[in-house]
């Protein structure tokens, strides 16, 4: 009975007051990389070994947790087409096909590093649990397991800064821990309306040994949109919101 | 084959081969400076846009000298053993937005350069105006595609599209001058999307006279669902230029890597022509039911798989196209013997208006295979597909490379295999294989 006693208040003072939840820190820095609708300008470049490029420029719409839609305004080739993203199903449109298909989250329309479901990503939150939090001095690392199998990575450690609450590095793994890819979010930028996030985010992949791709972040603002914004019907007027 | 063709045709294939390799493998001059900046001035939007694009295409074939299609186009004529035609093709598309209105075009401009000279056709593939006043709704009138159906390379619930080729089932189309709205509404839970679109298509003299008889108003629809993350398309098509039509289609994924659709099309009192070995024409009429089943599936090693089988129930039987190919086959003879053409200008009329139509016969496999990337080189897609006739067991194999390495420039070297024994379909093509080079460039 003594010993349960002394273990109840050595746990009490060990354990600090201010300790967090490991889904409520998570969904802070969901809402600290965006608002939760928003509209959103970025680029993404591919970056091949010699140093060549190729540039895409994305205007993105997200409602909630699960409706998120992209277009492609950049390069010509790519003009016009657009992604949709609700929940886990994924559509995109070509305008020369006239119609939108279905596509998966580990596919990639623009080729490279990233793949649809990072230049479609939802809260973090929404697809992950926590499974752990360590607390290692300036920082946070968080451990996520997919709540479902249909996400594209089935862990993430995202490692975060203490104070901003912002992630500095993601690495996204499978099932059996293989290391996919890395996110390094850089160049912490105020966008306005209260939105401070890292507006430069590089990945690069054992998959893809010496490649690398960079997302832009331009603009990103507050923004409320009808839920018949994500719609496949719509998808051939996202520019419209523009 | 004469000697100086021949030497033609393979330093042809050489210039296509060696410029695509090049493409491939040599740098784009200077490095570019590692600067990665984002202007905002691009993301700008104005009012009017205008884009094109322009493809060269040149064509290397390698004739069937016996084929049954090749003595109908060519029994007049000797053009050897191989054939090149070279074709382009330029599409300017542009548009202009103002409130909730918005105008936009886009054109279509073929030219062909082959055997019978050059010869080349524009059109109008969409010219329409739109006024959406709220997201919800919209109205378009003028001349658009309309896409329907859930099949990639066959779509027989597609009622006021033109029919895509098989082969090149993302290639755009022409389409027809209608009238039509969009209605979209959300809902939370397991029906989350319903949207509606009637269209009124008009047939007259002028106006859309390819699609069936004139003067008639033909009402059309789609409705939309998306319910229990399954896509659902129900469709219609009624009036007087086309007997009454009835559609659905579906599509869902059953994981992250691997959707399934399928579609069906519904013709009541569908009237088919056909002719016997000796040009006899006869006609019958029966409700139509065709439909597809398909699916997608992505691998670990982002190998993607298309699957599907047609069951194209307006198609002819395999003793019909016997019959017709044989009709060809003595028209030919009959011409070599004396002279008379009669058989033969029957054959290409029939040819023209009924049997020379994509996949004409009644069971159809479509798989395509398409690799991501192989080998880390980026933007460097390989695929293969295959068309097979479940009937007569002819089919067509076509790999081909894709290269996307430069921003706006598509390459993509392609040749078609055509297999088949005398009186199939692919056996009877006019020609044995065919190599091609696409360069697209987007502006």
């Amino acid at each position: 009975m003594w010993k349960a006693i002394v273990l109840f208040v050595v746990l009490i003072f060990t354990v600090p007051a201010d300790a967090l939840d490991g889904t409520d820190l998570l969904k802070q820095i969901d809402r600290n990389l965006n608002p939760e609708s928003f509209e959103m300008y970025r680029k993404l470049i591919n970056i091949e070994p010699d140093g060549r490029k190729k540039e895409f420029t994305l205007f993105s719409v997200k409602k909630g947790l699960d409706k998120i839609a992209a277009l492609f305004l950049e390069p010509a080739s790519e003009k016009g087409r657009s992604t949709l993203r609700l929940g886990d199903n994924m559509w995109l449109y070509i305008p020369a096909v006239g119609k939108p298909i279905r596509i998966t989250s580990l596919q990639s329309v623009i080729g490279g590093v990233f793949n649809n479901s990072d230049i479609l990503q939802l809260d973090y939150a929404a697809e992950y649990d926590v499974v752990n939090v360590d607390d290692s001095g300036s920082e946070y690392l968080l451990f996520l397991k997919a709540k479902t199998r249909t996400v594209a990575y089935d862990q993430l450690k995202i490692r975060a800064d203490k104070n901003q609450k912002l992630p500095t590095e993601i690495e996204c793994l499978t099932e059996a821990g293989m290391l996919i890819k890395t996110l390094y979010f850089k160049q912490v930028k105020d966008f306005g309306g209260g939105i401070v996030r890292p507006s430069y985010v590089e990945t690069d992949s054992p998959l893809y040994k010496g490649y690398k791709s960079v997302m832009i972040f331009g603009k990103i603002k507050k923004r409320d949109f009808r839920d018949e914004v994500f719609t496949l019907t719509f998808m051939p007027n996202i520019d419209s919101l523009r | 084959m004469k000697p100086d063709r021949l030497c033609e045709s393979w330093i042809w294939s050489l210039i296509l081969v060696l410029w695509f390799s090049a493409a491939l493998v040599l740098p784009l001059g200077l490095r570019a400076e590692e600067t990665y900046t984002f202007d905002f001035s691009e993301t700008e939007k104005k009012p009017y846009h205008f884009s094109g694009y322009l493809e060269a295409r040149p064509v290397h074939f390698r004739a069937d000298t016996d084929s049954a299609l090749y003595k109908l186009r060519f029994y007049n004529r000797d053009e050897g053993n191989t054939l090149q035609e070279f074709n382009s093709k330029l599409q300017l598309e542009g548009s202009y937005e103002k409130d909730i209105i918005r105008l936009y075009f886009k054109t279509n401009t073929d030219y062909k350069h082959s055997y019978l000279g050059g010869d080349e056709q524009s059109t109008f593939y969409e010219a329409y105006g739109s006024i959406q006043p709220s997201y919800s709704f919209k109205i378009d009138a003028g001349k658009r595609n309309f896409k329907w159906g859930k099949g990639y390379a066959w779509n027989p619930a597609g009622f006021i599209d033109r029919p895509k080729d098989p082969e090149e089932p993302e290639i755009g189309v022409e389409g027809y001058i209608a009238l039509s709205a969009d209605y979209i509404r959300s809902f939370s839970g397991p029906l989350k999307t319903i949207s509606f679109m009637p269209v009124l298509l008009p047939v007259s003299k002028h106006i859309n006279e390819s699609f069936g008889k004139r003067d008639y108003l033909n009402p059309a629809g789609k409705i939309y669902f998306l319910f229990f993350d399954t896509d659902i398309d129900l469709i219609f098509l009624a009036g007087g230029s086309k007997t009454t039509r009835w559609g659905a289609d579906f599509s869902r994924n059953i994981t992250t890597n691997w959707e399934i659709h399928g579609e069906f099309g519904w013709i009541k009192d569908y009237q088919r022509t056909f002719i016997d070995r000796f040009g006899k024409s006869d006609t019958d009429e029966y409700n139509a039911f065709s439909y597809l089943i398909g699916m997608r599936y992505l691998t670990a090693r982002d190998t993607t798989f298309i699957f599907e089988y047609y069951h194209n129930d307006t198609g002819f039987m395999e003793d019909e196209l016997r019959d017709y190919f044989d009709f060809i086959n003595d028209g030919y003879q009959v011409y070599l013997d004396t002279g008379n053409v009669e058989a033969l200008q029957t054959a290409a009329v029939l040819t023209e208006k009924n049997y020379g139509g994509n996949n004409p016969m009644r069971d159809y496999l479509y798989l395509r295979i398409i690799q991501k990337e192989p080998f880390d080189i980026l933007y460097f897609n390989p695929a293969v597909t295959t068309i097979l006739n479940l009937h007569d067991r002819s089919f067509t194999l076509a790999p081909e490379i894709v290269y996307t390495r430069i921003t706006n420039l598509e390459l993509r070297l392609k040749t078609s295999i055509i297999v088949g024994s005398d009186d199939t379909e692919y056996g009877e093509k006019p020609n044995d294989y065919r190599l091609e080079l696409r360069a697209g460039y987007y502006f």
